[in-house]
């Protein structure tokens, strides 16, 4: 369906994905990332009884399948962790460098793992702590426009800079729930004009600074429930996942409420595939009651608007990704 | 403060929830008996766990979909919950009105059901067999979703009556006929669930109850001698007030919070163990309108339980559980607990797939060579990390105290997890051992060691066992 606001209109392109612990499907996907060429990086934490299911997956918007790298590991109990590079055991959120590699961050190992665009491990950084460049739960990313990583280190209630090696540039955000506040922060993403904005989850509201954090305005509150995305499009645009209501909501740059979007999903190209290769689940779809529910967002965690207004809403609960494009009205000749 | 307060919390505490610390015993203790009864007593005035928190880092746990993440979910609230009674009576209800993963078309279903139990579990006992029969996942589990008005399935209408509120028979006799299994299932036709939506491509959705009245049975029905139209819920109006009931929760009860009865089967033909309390427990259950708050304040405040100690074998549950809320570990989301919620599995309480419908055969039955090791090796690992914060508190606290003669040494140790008692034979060995080590010296490292190892042998002793 097509959700319009004030000439604006967000209509329902298409769905990726099916439930897989591995290859084409996602496994409690989290978030993710446009790349070049239509591709996109999804990060899965799966179950954590099932780490084979931990891993970043690469497909395109098409929903063309192209591999996925970096698995999980077993879990059982901290000092008997294997933590071998490029290894995943919580991992939260995706950015891509402006030359094209991919960082995951990982909020129990502490760690900002690097890796090319197809999916070879480069490098780490990353130590727990709370001083200058440590973290402590590190749980979303985005580069800005110099390249540098802004990361949400969440249990420190704080953003930190990194250069894109993992130098330590400058931090700000302290725990609390006054302006320029944060409490376990989740989200971040960096706008046209260089402003931060960040889900500060606890605090129930969307925060937006400076690139160098000073308080610029806050908006959501009373209307957002537990944060946990958020993104901007060309236009100015805010659209945020909100986790704790099952939707999207997307406001002016002023902070207005436009229009939120509850989900509109249909099957996937590989949810069909599966369902052709389960054919009596085709039947069993046609006498399903309350099969509607299906359309509906369930763990809206991550939203990603890329360069041709398309949005990309995760689903955790789901395992896929709604995607709707952005329309304005085009108008011709001279006002009359 | 007198160390038969400290016992007594200890004991209440074992049973009502799942142990606790000693600094928390002692803060109870302090409390006084009573109001400690009455707190549990009262769930909803405590604090729930943060459930957007724990969704934020056990990502899986927003959806509730395999068995094993539902496990891990149970067992963090049994490590962590701040209503340890409400807790309690939701594994209580768990082991009687079973519904198990190995018939059930979706895990979340179950997980509701708890939900459920939660909510009612502690309040009127028609209103929670009322919501068990309109409950989806026991709808599908005993089959009601296959009984209509022209060929009824007795299966759930039997297991009612059987397993959930009456018992096969009292005091020698039976409590009901074949005829009024029949004219129960009658009753509950057209009690059934919506139809699901497939697990692929995107996964489970829980379904809900619906009722149909065009597969209704709106006949006349006789029902353990009354005679209408009787519908759901009239029947278990019915049943809420035979004495049968009473007497079947009350040793449901008794055998749960009390001392191990013989198991439900032998019910007809074996009297109670304490008819005295089973009476008190029956009266409770008519005085207060089937309330089973009301049923539990009468045996937590009697005599018959303060006197019940380690009068029970630990469920693998109350073993797991009360092992880590003792060492004080996942008491915050972190990565690890699948294994530690394996461990009931692995000691035969497979939660949420309960072998039958009859749940699990408990006291002696726990223990077999395979579960008893488990259970020593599991307890004995947690208990040895001396890195674990409630361990650490232990060994601090019997330094702080000075606790260096050796047989004061292990009669404290035997207070920090739940004031134990041994015979004298076994608690003379543990003496000697200690005494075998050497001087003991606190604040050495040598000093955290030999607390950890004493406690190790304390938690392998057959007592140990015992809640």
């Amino acid at each position: 369906m097509a959700t319009q606001t004030i000439g604006i209109t967000f209509q329902y392109s298409h769905t990726i994905g099916r439930g897989e612990f591995s290859g084409p499907g996602f496994r409690n996907p989290v978030a993710m990332a446009r790349g070049e060429d239509d591709t996109m990086y999804v990060v899965n934490r799966s179950y954590e009884y099932r780490p084979d299911g931990k891993r970043i997956t690469v497909c395109t918007v098409d929903e063309d399948y192209v591999g996925e790298f970096a698995r999980g590991v077993h879990t059982a109990g901290e000092t008997e962790e294997n933590e071998n590079d490029g290894s995943l055991i919580w991992p939260t959120a995706v950015a891509i460098a402006p030359q094209g590699n991919v960082y995951v961050a990982d909020e129990w190992l502490n760690r900002i793992s690097m890796f090319d665009r197809d999916g070879e491990w480069l490098g780490k950084w990353g130590t727990k702590g709370s001083g200058e460049g440590e973290l402590d739960g590190p749980s979303g990313m985005a580069f800005d426009a110099d390249g540098n990583l802004l990361v949400v280190d969440s249990k420190n209630h704080r953003v930190q800079k990194f250069t894109s090696g993992g130098q330590f540039i400058s931090a700000w955000g302290s725990e609390g729930s006054g302006e320029g506040e944060l409490g376990l922060p989740w989200g971040i993403c960096v706008d046209k004009d260089g402003n931060v904005f960040v889900a500060d989850w606890r605090n129930d509201r969307v925060q937006k600074f400076t690139a160098d954090g000073q308080f610029l305005q806050q908006f959501g509150n009373g209307e957002l429930n537990r944060p946990t995305s958020v993104d901007t499009d060309k236009d100015g645009l805010v659209y945020v996942a909100d986790w704790g209501n099952e939707q999207v909501r997307i406001y002016s740059p002023e902070g207005e409420l436009l229009t939120s979007l509850v989900g509109d999903a249909t099957i996937s190209k590989w949810g069909k595939d599966k369902l052709d290769a389960n054919s009596e689940m085709w039947q069993e779809r046609e006498i399903a009651q309350g099969i509607e529910r299906e359309k509906l967002f369930w763990g809206a965690v991550a939203v990603e608007v890329d360069d041709e207004d398309r949005l990309f809403v995760v689903e955790s609960c789901r395992n896929r990704i709604q995607i709707y494009r952005k329309q304005q009205p085009m108008f011709f000749g001279g006002r009359l | 403060m007198a160390h038969q307060d400290i016992e007594l919390m200890a004991h209440l505490m074992r049973r009502a929830g799942f142990g606790a610390t000693y600094e928390e015993v002692e803060r109870r203790a302090a409390n006084g008996y009573e109001a400690t009864v009455e707190e549990l007593l009262s769930p909803m005035e405590q604090p729930d766990l943060d459930r957007h928190l724990l969704d934020r880092y056990f990502v899986d746990w927003k959806e509730m979909n395999a068995l094993e993440v539902n496990q891990a979910y149970l067992t963090y609230r049994m490590i962590n919950t701040q209503r340890p009674l409400q807790e309690k009576m939701t594994l209580f209800w768990h082991g009687i009105l079973c519904t198990g993963n190995s018939k059930c078309e979706h895990g979340r279903q179950i997980q509701e059901q708890l939900d459920m139990f939660r909510v009612l579990g502690m309040g009127s006992l028609r209103d929670l067999l009322l919501e068990l029969s309109r409950d989806p996942a026991m709808v599908f589990y005993l089959d009601n979703c296959m009984s209509h008005k022209d060929a009824i399935n007795e299966n759930f209408g039997r297991e009612l009556l059987e397993l959930f509120s009456m018992g096969v028979g009292m005091d020698g006799h039976a409590n009901y006929s074949e005829d009024d299994v029949k004219e129960c299932a009658r009753a509950f036709t057209g009690w059934t669930i919506t139809n699901a939506i497939p697990r692929y491509p995107y996964g489970r959705y829980a379904s809900q109850f619906a009722f149909n009245a065009a597969d209704h049975d709106e006949g006349e029905k006789t029902f353990l001698g009354e005679t209408g139209n009787f519908g759901g819920e009239e029947i278990i109006d019915i049943i809420a007030r035979q004495p049968a009931t009473a007497r079947f929760v009350a040793r449901h009860l008794y055998n749960f919070f009390v001392a191990d009865e013989p198991q439900v089967p032998a019910w007809q033909e074996t009297p109670p163990r304490d008819p005295e309390a089973i009476k008190m427990l029956e009266d409770a259950y008519f005085e207060s309108n089937y309330n089973l708050s009301a049923m539990l304040r009468t045996l937590f405040n009697s005599d018959f339980f303060k006197n019940a100690r380690f009068a029970k074998v630990k469920s693998p549950a109350e073993t797991v559980a009360g092992t880590m809320r003792l060492v004080q570990d996942f008491t915050h989301p972190k990565p690890g607990l699948h294994p530690i919620a394996m461990e009931i599995r692995y000691m035969g309480q497979d939660l949420l797939n309960p072998p039958t419908v009859e749940g699990w055969h408990t006291g002696a039955e726990w223990i077999d060579s395979g579960t008893l090791v488990e259970r020593i090796n599991f307890t004995a690992d947690q208990i040895g990390n001396t890195a674990l914060p409630g361990v650490r508190a232990i060994i601090d606290r019997l330094s702080a105290e000075g606790v260096t003669e050796p047989q004061a040494f292990v009669d404290r140790c035997l207070d920090m997890v739940g004031s134990y008692q041994l015979p004298d034979e076994t608690r003379d060995y543990l003496v000697e051992h200690v005494e075998k080590g050497g001087q003991l010296q606190t604040g050495t490292d040598d000093y955290g060691h030999r607390v950890g190892q004493t406690l190790q042998l304390i938690v392998a002793t057959q007592e140990y066992q015992f809640a």
